[in-house]
């Protein structure tokens, strides 16, 4: 017998599939197909590569959507994630090893996102030209650290994270855990509100300004982490890595339904949405197409999913 | 009732944007245990007042005080834990939060950092009792019908247990019962010693279950008293200033027989199965409750948003000359429609632009394939200031003007296209009284030169001493096309309302 | 009305353009004074060559802003404009106009996708140029692949390298591209309504502005312009390869925003981002003296984007 508080809470859970029935059943079929095509994937060990491919843009459309819900974008995500891996390869040579490592990360990824909070949050600048402004610093940052790939992550790390272990799953069933905490606190369900009605929400009590900022800390520390992992499966740092992943983080979040401006869409799709975008790339690589062809595909995929309902939208009125 | 106890209150705040006063040395008390109306016209400065009771905004000078003491900076924050609730004209929910989450929105009841839901949804459900929401907590409130947003806004201002309860007009989107409910638990709420700030439009409400009011008028306050002994006509005389009679011009009719618009069915959005024609020199009001298609009717004509018909004609020199709904505003101005929007800082004007370049935008836009040239678009602005009268450096930006020259402007832009047929939404709404009489004014000379005025007024007198026909709206539907002789408020508000008269009730019943 | 008076309101309307050219003044003086070669005719001719790229790019990206979107495809485009030309080269044409008119054609061809796109189907800017930039971007590897493709084309050499009366040839089209856009932005009505569009969408369309077919239009000046740089920048190098555009994205926004036109539409002219795009490459040769890295040029790029932000304009919305 569910409380009453319970009852609320996964109501209102269950509403926010509202939308996603679709993308939910497309992604069910594709994994289908995938399954039936290469058997071999449901082996646990080639299941855990499979999720170690994936985590990465997981991570980042996770950092695009808490911004995006917020009436945001990040176009720094890429240039972040290579910075990330740049820091956490040269950090974890020092005398404080793995734990020096994180500490940077976390001491970077708070900082560049207080610094884009403050930009955007506190100075009401747009978040677009200042997250491609500093894309540009973050860039020029990460390659005057590592001019070339290089650096050092420990094996041990290395293995433990990317690895024959499911810890990739297991960090995601984290995230996924974290992100329902936050989203219970005033600040996660302020997300929302601030993207929805920004006047409103001030109006009501909501400190618009921090909900604003914590959302950018948060993503920018996601990313700098996702540096780390990246960092992690090569082994090394890398100034220009994470480049693809400002489009991929913004494909996964637009194909799960999270809208541009803001309030509208939830973490589930985003994730689904990375998930689907991976199987797509997985199946392309099998198929022989060159790697780069994904970019293609995730700029198809991008102008697709937004203009589908503009289109539908128009037909309907016009009918 | 005891001792009178203020439990909030403006001493003499005065507040200016853009360098144009709105509140000029203003007071107001708020009192435990009493309603008290706030009156005023639009653009009087209530708005402004409220946005300054509930730290919103931060007044020039003069103070705010709670339970007499000075509070130096008020921000919503702490208005909501000194339990100053408002509940405002504009809406301040999140479409994708559900009901509960925006009931408990900035206040929250929290165990251990995480929003406490059982609490939550115990305090929603006591206020849902209170106000009779019927609908399930969870429901995201984007799913919700104006109306019933509207009362989940007064739950949540109920919700952090108020000791001020501000209402902006609350009653202006709800239905009948809703309006009930309300009334009562307004009443209820004062009895527990709420001091209580309600505005409305409705007069008789006001009369009914205010006992104190404080009239602003250009941003001072000109009556402030017990409600006692006034009665509607009293009250319009406070707030105007003078005998409204005076305001409009005497009636005249230019209407012509020469048909400029004919449509049979027509239907844009909301609007449904309208038939109506329109004459050279005519100006045909559109009344009715607030969303019952009238606006969506002007802009379906208007081209702004797509409309069908089973006839359609446009006629010019007595010949019909189109057979179709506009496709696009472009080609209602081609065919000399012009609309001025009501809402005229965010659809009328360029705010940052100058007025000169506002002036000459539409023209602009029908003829762009032109180079400029300084002296002929001088003359031009030169030209439609004068007829609207308005004053000053045209190259001014539009920002920096009053609601009622701003007016002016966003009006008077269409001119220099010479249309025939004007569409005007609320055109004096947020404007002084002397604008009004100069809009009305400007309006009669129009419909004199033969132009035709489509005029949606919220405004009932408006459309009671100006208009030669009255078109009332009803669910989207004409309830009712009132000649001039039997157009009177009464009237026009039965039409609105749904209530069959059955003298004047034209076409099909709702 | 007296020349004073008129010398008055240009002033007033382009203070901003003017403070961008004031401060490249004061820099090419003190820069002239401290480093020795720097002032010479010759090596200012110089940073103004260099400077026509961005110009050319800055012309679409500044329409692009004031009307309120953005373009950050130029960059792609460019690289097209530059890869495409050695394949579209044919013998019977010993001039080689007739592949620089397709490589132009090609470039207009993607601006008038992302026109489309933006204006008839409703995308937002950001999201139809960005994607743009990818999937032309991964086209271009595709085609392209690693490898720098050299290219002879007679009317590119002789644009890289003619004088007329000591002046390149090259700035002489970036001059001649520039006073026509002025000439539409601020001249013509056709070019104000795009102020219009951007200071506020919802009026111009109640105002019977074509929004559509303007965005349209601009959008194709956009991507004319990137082509013109990208065979501006072919004529220079010789040889075009994936990722010759890509500086110019960025370059061409911080000229933009370097010249005062606001990043939320509405407001500037080109005037300021012809100055902005002469104090970037200014600053980078500066930059270059000290320290030549690319990491470097990269930082001091994006902060000074940042540092001009509060000049430019900021979100009124809460």
């Amino acid at each position: 017998m569910l409380g009453q508080g319970a009852r609320l809470y996964w109501a209102i859970q269950w509403r926010r599939n509202e939308g996603l029935g679709a993308l939910f059943l497309v992604l069910a079929v594709f994994a289908a197909t995938y399954a039936a095509l290469f058997p071999g994937i449901l082996a646990v060990g080639a299941m855990a590569k499979f999720v170690q491919g994936w985590f990465p843009t997981a991570m980042v459309a996770a950092a695009e959507t808490i911004v995006m819900l917020t009436g945001g974008i990040d176009l720094s995500v890429g240039p972040m994630v290579s910075l990330g891996s740049v820091v956490a390869a040269s950090t974890m040579q020092g005398p404080l090893g793995v734990f020096g490592g994180v500490l940077a990360l976390l001491a970077l990824g708070t900082g560049v996102g207080a610094i884009v909070g403050g930009f955007v949050a506190i100075g009401r600048y747009p978040a677009i030209i200042v997250t491609l402004a500093l894309s540009f610093v973050l860039r020029g940052v990460a390659l005057l650290i590592m001019p070339r790939p290089g650096g050092f992550v420990p094996p041990s790390l290395s293995e433990f994270l990317a690895g024959s272990h499911p810890t990739a799953a297991l960090l995601l069933v984290l995230l996924v855990t974290l992100w329902k905490l936050y989203q219970a606190t005033p600040l996660g369900i302020g997300l929302i509100a601030v993207g929805d009605n920004a006047e409103g929400a001030y109006r009501s009590g909501v400190n618009v300004s921090t909900v604003r900022m914590s959302a950018y800390i948060i993503s920018a520390n996601l990313q700098a982490f996702t540096g780390l992992y990246v960092a992690a499966q090569t082994g090394s740092g890398d100034p220009l890595i994470g480049e693809p992943l400002t489009l991929a983080a913004i494909a996964a979040a637009v194909l799960g339904g999270v809208g541009f401006l803001g309030g509208q869409g939830a973490m589930r799709g985003a994730l689904a949405g990375s998930l689907l975008m991976s199987i797509l790339i997985n199946v392309m690589f099998f198929m022989g197409l060159p790697l780069v062809a994904q970019y293609v595909v995730q700029g198809l995929i991008i102008v697709a999913t937004v203009a589908l309902p503009l289109i539908r939208g128009s037909l309907r009125r016009a009918s | 009732m005891g001792v009178r106890q203020t439990i909030l209150e403006a001493r003499s705040v005065s507040k200016a944007f853009f360098g144009n006063p709105v509140l000029r040395e203003v007071s107001i008390e708020l009192v435990a245990g009493r309603i008290h109306a706030l009156l005023g016209e639009n653009g009087a400065g209530k708005s402004t007042l409220i946005n300054l009771l509930s730290g919103t905004l931060r007044p020039d000078s003069g103070r705010i005080l709670v339970d007499g003491r000075p509070i130096a900076s008020l921000t919503p924050q702490e208005a909501h834990q000194l339990g100053i609730a408002v509940v405002q004209q504009e809406l301040s929910l999140a479409p994708h939060l559900s009901i509960a989450e925006n009931i408990g929105l900035g206040a929250y009841p929290r165990r251990g950092g995480v929003v406490d839901y059982g609490r939550l949804a115990a305090a929603v459900a006591e206020i849902g009792k209170e106000l009779e929401l019927v609908e399930s907590p969870d429901t995201p409130v984007g799913r919700l019908p104006l109306g019933r947003r509207q009362i989940v806004e007064i739950a949540k201002a109920l919700s952090i247990k108020p000791r001020v309860l501000i209402l902006d007009e609350p009653t202006s989107s709800l239905a009948a019962p809703d309006v009930a409910i309300l009334m009562k638990l307004v009443r209820r709420l004062r009895d527990r010693g709420i001091a209580i700030l309600y505005i409305s439009h409705r007069l008789n409400e006001i009369l009914d279950f205010c006992e104190y009011v404080t009239v602003l008028k250009d941003g001072s306050v000109t009556a402030d008293r017990p409600l006692a002994g006034l009665d509607p006509d009293g009250l319009i005389r406070l707030m105007v200033g003078r005998d409204p009679r005076n305001l409009f011009p005497p009636y005249a009719s230019h209407a012509s027989g020469a048909r400029v618009l004919e449509a049979k069915g027509f239907r844009a959005g909301g609007a449904v199965d309208v038939d109506f024609e329109l004459y050279r020199g005519e100006i045909l009001g559109i009344g009715g409750l607030v969303g019952h298609g009238q606006e969506d009717f002007m802009m379906g004509l208007y081209g702004a948003i797509r409309a069908e018909t089973e006839q359609f004609r446009v006629f010019a020199n007595g010949a019909a000359v189109r057979s179709v709904p506009f496709a696009n505003v472009a080609d209602a101005n081609a065919a000399g429609l012009a609309y001025v929007p009501a809402d005229r800082r965010k659809e009328g004007l360029l705010l940052p632009h100058s007025i000169n370049f506002n002036l000459l935008l539409p023209l602009f836009a029908s003829h762009s394939a032109e180079r400029r040239r300084g002296a002929q678009e001088t003359a031009i602005t030169e030209r439609l200031a004068q007829r609207l009268n308005i004053r000053g450096d045209r190259r001014r930006p539009t920002q920096a003007l009053s609601g009622g020259n701003q007016q002016k402007v966003a009006l008077s832009k269409w001119l220099a296209l010479e249309p025939s047929v004007l569409l005007l939404n609320d055109p004096t709404r947020g404007v002084d009284v002397e604008t009004k009489r100069e809009i009305y004014l400007a309006l009669r000379a129009m419909a004199a030169e033969g132009k035709a005025v489509i005029l949606l007024s919220s405004d009932t007198p408006e459309l009671v001493h100006l208009c030669d026909r009255v078109m009332v709206f009803n669910k989207g539907r004409v309830a009712a096309t009132l000649p001039h002789a039997e157009a009177s408020e009464e009237a026009i508000v039965a039409a609105a309302m749904g209530v069959r008269k059955a003298p004047t009730l034209q076409g099909e019943a709702v | 009305m007296n020349a004073v008076l008129r010398l008055q309101r240009f002033a007033a309307a382009y203070s901003r353009s003017l403070v961008a050219f004031a401060i490249v003044a004061m820099l090419w003086i003190a820069a002239s004074l401290l480093i020795g070669g720097f002032g010479a005719y010759a090596h200012l001719r110089y940073i103004v060559e260099l400077a026509a790229v961005i110009g050319l790019v800055g012309i679409g990206q500044t329409i692009a802003v004031i009307g309120g979107g953005i373009d950050l495809s130029v960059s792609a485009v460019i690289t097209v404009t530059a890869i495409i030309l050695p394949l579209v080269s044919f013998d019977a044409d010993a001039t080689g106009l007739g592949a620089i008119a397709l490589s132009l054609l090609a470039a207009a061809g993607i601006g008038a996708v992302n026109g489309l796109g933006i204006g008839y189907l409703g995308l937002p800017p950001l999201i139809m140029t960005l994607a743009m930039a990818t999937i032309l971007q991964g086209l271009l590897i595709l085609i392209a692949g690693g490898s720098a493709i050299s290219v002879t084309n007679a009317s590119l050499d002789w644009l890289g390298s003619t004088h007329v009366l000591t002046i390149s040839v090259s700035i002489l089209l970036w001059a001649i591209v520039a006073a026509v856009c002025l000439f539409w932005l601020h001249g013509t009505r056709s070019g104000s309504l795009i102020f219009a569009i951007g200071a506020n969408p919802v009026v111009s369309r109640l105002s019977g502005v074509p929004i559509r077919r303007l965005t349209l239009v601009t959008y194709v000046i956009s991507g004319f312009c990137a082509g013109l740089a990208g065979l501006l920048l072919l004529s220079m190098n010789g040889q075009g390869y994936v990722g010759i555009g890509d500086p110019y994205l960025l370059s061409s926004i911080a000229a933009v925003v370097l010249g005062g036109t606001s990043i939320l539409g509405g407001q500037g002219s080109y005037l300021g981002t012809i100055a902005g795009a002469v104090l970037l490459v200014t600053m980078t040769a500066l930059i270059t003296v000290v320290n030549a890295s690319e990491g470097w040029r990269s930082v001091i790029l994006g902060c000074l984007i940042l540092a001009m932000l509060p000049l430019s304009g900021r979100d009124q919305s809460r």
